[in-house]
């Protein structure tokens, strides 16, 4: 259990290098008298907004939404990302950033279906892969409405988790837009001193970042960075910045005099500024690529990562788009259909003739 | 009386294991979509309404929130937000306009706290709070509005739907998911009034603290004269003057009734036992001394007691605590 005060230093996206610009949270210490017994009984899980309650009556009015989803899992059998068929063929989308090595990995669906995987296409702007469950017929794709016009703040939406096994429900929480992108990070900070040998000196790291999923610790001289060399701080930024969230950095580096390798997988640099001191923790964990998307639909759904690249419905059925980024705890980006689909179907029909891969 | 909460939060997490525990009685709706639907019109048609009075809140070192509510521009906020009375703080209204305001009083107990925009001549755009703190119920459908990570015009103000989970003295417990920077934010009821304030968050999802209305209404006049309140007691409402506790039958019993309390002055005497508290079951001697303190000194309330086998009704004004039996 963690604790946290809930105002936020104020960031900006520094220029240059990846530091943190600002102040500590403010914590307090709660003060807790015995007056800060219930008044009234606890409202149990079942009665709560996502309680078996609610979400019992959902099954019925959304009769396709779980049956649209199917999940990649790795070579162990660990959930990577959620699908969405978008063709009963087995054309499928899913968030590109978190399969880069999609063939390596396997599609399940319906508890005990699964398939190997053809790439057809990234579409990096949309952060979406398009690609095709081999010799796979007959699933259940969805029909994207392109008319999400009317979606706006306070309207309930609903989503299938854990690889469509559950359903949640949120609202519309803020009002859609553009996101930015700022490139890509690992969440460290430099020295601006050259060390004794040639390489640069990581000073700090963000918490939960790249960096330290990747083994790096301060202290740590980095030496090369996907084969160049790293001269000085600046060189550092400007070469992580020009990679975008999702992508591995093969990283050399020195510790204790002794060279190592290790393989960093980037994440969205703007998230990593904002949150160095983990103050925005996400349950669950946030994506890798939380920024630059033509356009989102913010809401409140309680998703994690993984979720990631499944439908987002209305309570009437409609698929409105497709879930992209967990952003923060109370942050959830989708992508409307509209921003993408007018892509992705002529591609699968260009796919489709002649037919491929209906055969394992 | 005071117990401090240490920081490693042990304390805590025990507690909500044992508060979530205490299932009550699902009232079975039959219709979920109908009500979510019906929920959604209500939210929509008062989030335009309750809109232009959120706010964001610059402290010196980071971002929060709060609410106006009243024309004259007063704010009500969290107490880790303002720290101190007398601190000049910037204000961003919904439209992105930059204005200033200074910190009241504060409730350091409770996390409340006030502070005022400067301009008082303009009609500032403002919501009503709730004053019917006990009718904020576990099960009720609210809304929370604040400005997580600070102001973003492009974003604009963040809403979350839930339901009220819990209710103590001074807080509520919501699934209306907060983080950094909402902070002093609303918590609404479905008729649009404020019924919490944005306080401090727990690792787990539904684990949303907002402080009542009732730390506000009880120690309205001390804060907005800009004191800080540090120790529990101080402007306390809700004052009764019995000692109670539960009887070996369990039921909750007044084991001595003070000279000139409200109680004896409503007749209550050592021995009755308390049934009902208004229409609210009496349960536990903490559950029933917990609702007559969320209320407001001033307050009438109707208590049912068994006395000598009759049930007879009394009707207490509650009081103050006096000065000399504060911590």
């Amino acid at each position: 259990m963690r604790r946290v005060g809930m105002t936020k230093p104020e960031c900006r996206i520094p220029n240059g290098n990846l530091r943190n610009g600002c102040g500590l949270v403010l914590l307090f210490v709660f003060l807790f008298g015995v007056a800060h017994a219930d008044t009234r009984a606890t409202l149990s899980q079942e009665e709560r907004t996502n309680g078996a309650q609610i979400l019992g009556g959902m099954e019925t009015t959304l009769p396709g939404a779980r049956a649209a989803v199917a999940q990649i899992k790795d070579a162990k059998g660990k959930a990577v990302s959620t699908a969405v068929w978008v063709g009963a063929d087995g054309y499928f989308l899913t968030k590109a950033s978190e399969v880069p090595e999609l063939e390596k990995q396997r599609i399940h669906w319906a508890k005990e279906n699964s398939a190997a995987i053809r790439e057809i296409q990234r579409l990096n702007a949309h952060d979406l892969v398009l690609a095709q469950a081999v010799g796979v017929s007959g699933v259940m794709p969805v029909k994207f409405e392109m008319a999400a016009s009317k979606t706006a703040y306070g309207q309930w939406l609903a989503a299938p988790v854990k690889g469509g096994s559950e359903i949640r429900i949120g609202v519309i929480s803020a009002q859609p837009r553009k996101i930015q992108g700022f490139g890509a990070a690992m969440g460290i900070s430099m020295d601006k001193e050259p060390p004794p040998v040639p390489g640069v000196r990581i000073i700090g790291l963000a918490e939960e970042s790249p960096a330290v999923a990747a083994g790096l610790r301060v202290g740590d001289i980095l030496t090369a960075l996907d084969g160049k060399p790293a001269t000085d701080r600046e060189q550092v930024s400007n070469l992580i910045k020009s990679y975008q969230p999702g992508d591995f950095m093969e990283v050399k580096y020195s510790r204790d005099g002794k060279p190592r390798t290790t393989r960093v997988r980037l994440a969205s640099r703007m998230k990593i500024v904002m949150n160095w001191e983990g103050e925005d923790f996400a349950n669950g964990g946030i994506s890798l690529r939380t920024d630059n998307f033509a356009r989102v639909i913010q809401h409140d759904l309680p998703l994690t990562p993984l979720d990631m690249g499944g439908p987002l419905f209305d309570l009437q059925g409609h698929a409105l788009g497709i879930n992209i980024a967990r952003v923060d705890r109370v942050t959830t980006f989708a992508l409307p259909a509209s921003v993408f689909w007018k892509e992705i179907e002529p591609l699968i029909e260009a796919d489709r003739h002649p037919p491929k891969a209906l055969k394992p | 009386m005071l117990y401090r909460v240490l920081p490693s939060s042990l304390y805590l997490a025990a507690y909500f294991m044992v508060a979530g525990a205490l299932v009550s009685q699902a009232e079975l709706s039959s219709t979920p979509l109908k009500e979510l639907l019906s929920v959604q019109t209500g939210v929509q048609t008062l989030l335009t309404k309750v809109r232009p009075a959120v706010v964001a809140i610059r402290t010196h070192d980071g971002t929060a929130s709060g609410v106006i509510i009243n024309a004259e521009g007063l704010i009500l906020t969290a107490a880790h937000v303002a720290e101190k009375p007398g601190r000049e703080m910037r204000v961003v209204l919904d439209d992105g306009k930059v204005v200033k305001a200074v910190t009241l009083g504060l409730d350091k107990t409770t996390d409340a706290a006030l502070m005022q925009l400067h301009d008082t001549d303009k009609a500032w755009p403002h919501v009503k709070l709730s004053r019917e703190v006990v009718k904020a119920l576990p099960g009720s459908w609210c809304f929370a509005l604040g400005h997580p990570g600070g102001f973003d015009k492009e974003r604009g103000v963040v809403l979350r739907v839930g339901k009220i989970i819990r209710q103590t003295a001074n807080s509520l417990q919501t699934d209306c998911v907060l983080m950094g920077g909402d902070s002093g934010g609303p918590l609404f009821n479905l008729k649009g009034e404020v019924i919490g304030i944005h306080s401090q968050i727990w690792e787990q999802r539904d684990h949303n603290m907002h402080v009542s209305m009732a730390p506000f209404l009880r120690s309205w006049d001390e804060m907005k004269s800009s004191l800080v309140i540090r120790v529990w007691g101080t402007g306390s409402g809700g004052y009764l003057g019995a000692a109670i506790d539960v009887n070996a039958a369990g039921k909750v019993e007044v084991l001595e009734v003070l000279e000139g309390s409200p109680a004896q002055k409503a007749g209550l005497i050592a021995g009755d036992v308390v049934e009902a508290l208004e229409t609210q079951p009496v349960s536990s001697a903490s559950q029933f001394s917990n609702a007559v303190r969320v209320r407001p000194a001033g307050d009438e309330i109707l208590l049912k007691v068994l006395r000598d086998q009759a049930t007879r009704e009394l009707r207490v004004k509650l009081a103050s605590r006096p000065k000399e039996d504060e911590g």
